[in-house]
């Protein structure tokens, strides 16, 4: 269990993570979303006492990362793939670190098995491909088959295969009732990856539930109608207190689901000629909730507004 | 790519253990072997230091045995040091330097937060590498130097007045001058900065402060540590200024002692 507690880390000026409090419980994949930028990495950095929180503490299983006796075999973290160096070999690479925590050496070929790098494991790691760097770095980061796994963006530079490997692992380390942390700037993956999301921007936490209820709370859904008579269903729906706007002869409406719609048009005498319930993709509700908390956005052409 | 199967956790637990102290300097020996720069600058070390020490010898034996260059021949027996000494910083600079430049410093502090374990098995492994090249250096450069000069008549014997001393000494200086460039690594963090403000200081700064005029040259150029440190590596010197070997390597270490203890300070305060 990961417990962060009013969290707050400060660069000079600039205010990376803002009071973030968060619990990752064990069993579970949590998902650490949020936009580049928005503190993740840093809220990652401090959990394992890379960087110094500036107030507030953040603890692993109820100790700080620095009391653990043997830190690899408490937290395992994928942080950068590229916190390597290039000279060295991948089995060089995970045996001093099995070194340092008492590791057995049969520990450092069971990991390579484990990630599927043992045909290049005497190669030095400056010529792994991102995604090889990122076997490596989980190869690593379960060396010491730790309880907890924090894993920052770790299907980044991975082929299709190797993001579906990185999901599955993630539920199998949590099956087998371990703490895990992954964090990712991408929706999709986390809504299949994560039963828990925890959503920071601008380093502040935004949401912190469960996958299922924050799709049903944020991927907002409206009635898609088509009518040759637009405005006369457009008027007989705002009276009825629904939110309309209209496309041509299609309309789209918040605030009444498709069976009012339909009756509606019914009892008023006016034709329909389509009418269904469309959902946002999640993607695009977490454009919408972090939309403000974006730190580098990009000037977008005025979207179309519901 | 395998699909991954996990080894079960709680069936097969890991013997335990913990990140102590000896286990960090076994995993700073693994690291130090596992690149290619340390092997070569051992190595450099040794062909630059004996090669050189030889070669002078070999070069000046017939005018030191005619007594002609009016040189101390004890002068000579390790004076492929001069050279050799660049590796010792080179390789400790990047015993700091080599991780802060690829990200690897987090690897490592994430297998040992406590930093000051982390900092006194990189300086022990650093030392004892360093003290053993330097003594195998200044041993080889003797057996290579003192065969040209014994055949002239002029040989240094190891049982000879300071000529022991000396050998180990190299070793010495040569582990108080990788500490010295870990030392400034741990500030500087880039392995550029640091070979080049450490050779600037050991070999521009000391023998430019020699040209200051009065007493306060001659104490500045006693106290440089390149000056303070390297007159325990031979028997005799050149520069008659100098402290005598002891003193001056209390000196050095004292200098070494302090640039450390500043950069311990920044590293264990410093976000990784």
């Amino acid at each position: 269990m990961i417990v962060a507690s009013d969290l707050t880390k400060r660069y000079g000026d600039r205010v990376a993570v803002d009071g973030v409090s968060f619990t990752v419980r064990p069993g579970h994949v949590t998902g650490f979303l949020g936009p580049n930028g928005a503190g993740k990495s840093t809220t990652m950095r401090m959990v394992i006492g890379l960087d110094r929180p500036t107030s507030g503490t953040v603890t692993v299983d109820g100790a700080r990362y620095a009391d653990s006796p043997a830190p690899l075999r408490a937290v395992g973290a994928l942080l950068e793939a590229r916190a390597l160096h290039p000279g060295r070999t991948a089995r060089a690479h995970l045996r001093w670190m099995a070194a340092s925590n008492g590791i057995p050496v049969a520990r450092v070929e069971e990991v390579l098995g484990l990630v599927g790098l043992e045909s290049v494991a005497g190669q030095r790691v400056g010529r792994f491909s991102l995604g090889m760097g990122q076997r490596l770095g989980i190869a690593a980061a379960l060396l010491g088959d730790p309880p907890v796994v924090v894993l920052d963006e770790p299907v980044n530079g991975l082929d299709p295969e190797g993001i579906r490997w990185v999901r599955t692992l993630a539920r199998d380390l949590a099956a087998e009732g371990r703490t895990v942390l992954v964090s990712s700037h991408l929706m999709a993956e986390m809504a299949l990856t994560a039963d828990h999301l925890v959503v920071i921007g601008r380093g502040r936490v935004l949401a912190d539930c469960s996958t299922r209820e924050f799709i049903a709370e944020h991927a907002a859904s409206y009635v898609k109608v088509r009518t040759p008579q637009p405005g006369q269903l457009a008027e007989l729906l705002r009276r009825s207190g629904a939110d309309v706007v209209r496309d041509g002869d299609e309309l789209r409406v918040q605030g009444v689901d498709t069976v009012t719609t339909g009756e509606l048009a019914a009892a008023g005498g006016l034709v329909l000629h389509e009418l269904g319930l469309v959902t946002s993709s999640l993607e695009e509700a977490f454009m919408t909730l972090t939309a403000g908390s974006v730190e580098f956005a990009a000037a977008h052409p005025a979207e179309v507004s519901r | 790519m395998t699909a991954p199967v996990l080894t079960a956790p709680r069936t097969a637990p890991l013997p335990p253990g913990g990140a102590t102290l000896p286990r960090a300097v076994h995993a700073e020996w693994i690291k130090l072997w596992s690149v290619r720069s340390s092997g070569w600058s051992v190595a450099a070390m040794v062909a630059l230091g004996a090669g050189l020490t030889t070669l002078v010898c070999a070069l000046v034996a017939p005018d030191l045995a005619a007594g002609g260059t009016g040189e101390p021949v004890g002068a000579f027996i390790t004076w492929g040091l001069l050279f050799a000494q660049v590796t010792a910083v080179v390789l400790g600079a990047l015993v700091v330097t080599g991780e802060y430049g690829t990200g690897m410093i987090r690897a490592t502090l994430a297998a040992n937060p406590r930093r000051g374990t982390v900092l006194v098995a990189k300086a022990v492994v650093l030392a004892s590498v360093l003290f053993v090249a330097g003594v195998v250096t200044a041993f080889l450069g003797w057996l290579g130097g003192n065969a040209f000069l014994s055949a002239e008549g002029i040989g240094i014997s190891l049982g000879d007045d300071g000529m022991l001393r000396s050998l180990l000494g190299s070793g010495l200086y040569m582990a108080g001058l990788g500490l010295l460039a870990m030392a400034a690594g741990l500030l500087l963090r880039s392995t550029a900065a640091v070979v080049s403000v450490v050779l600037a200081l050991v070999f521009l700064v000391g023998n430019l402060v020699m040209l200051l005029p009065g007493a306060l040259g001659e104490w500045l150029t006693k106290l440089m540590p390149g000056n303070a440190g390297s007159r325990i590596a031979t028997p005799e010197t050149f520069n008659p200024v100098l402290l005598e070997p002891w003193p001056g390597f209390a000196v050095f270490a004292a200098e070494v002692a302090v640039l450390l203890a500043v950069g311990a300070v920044v590293f264990l305060r410093r976000d990784a």
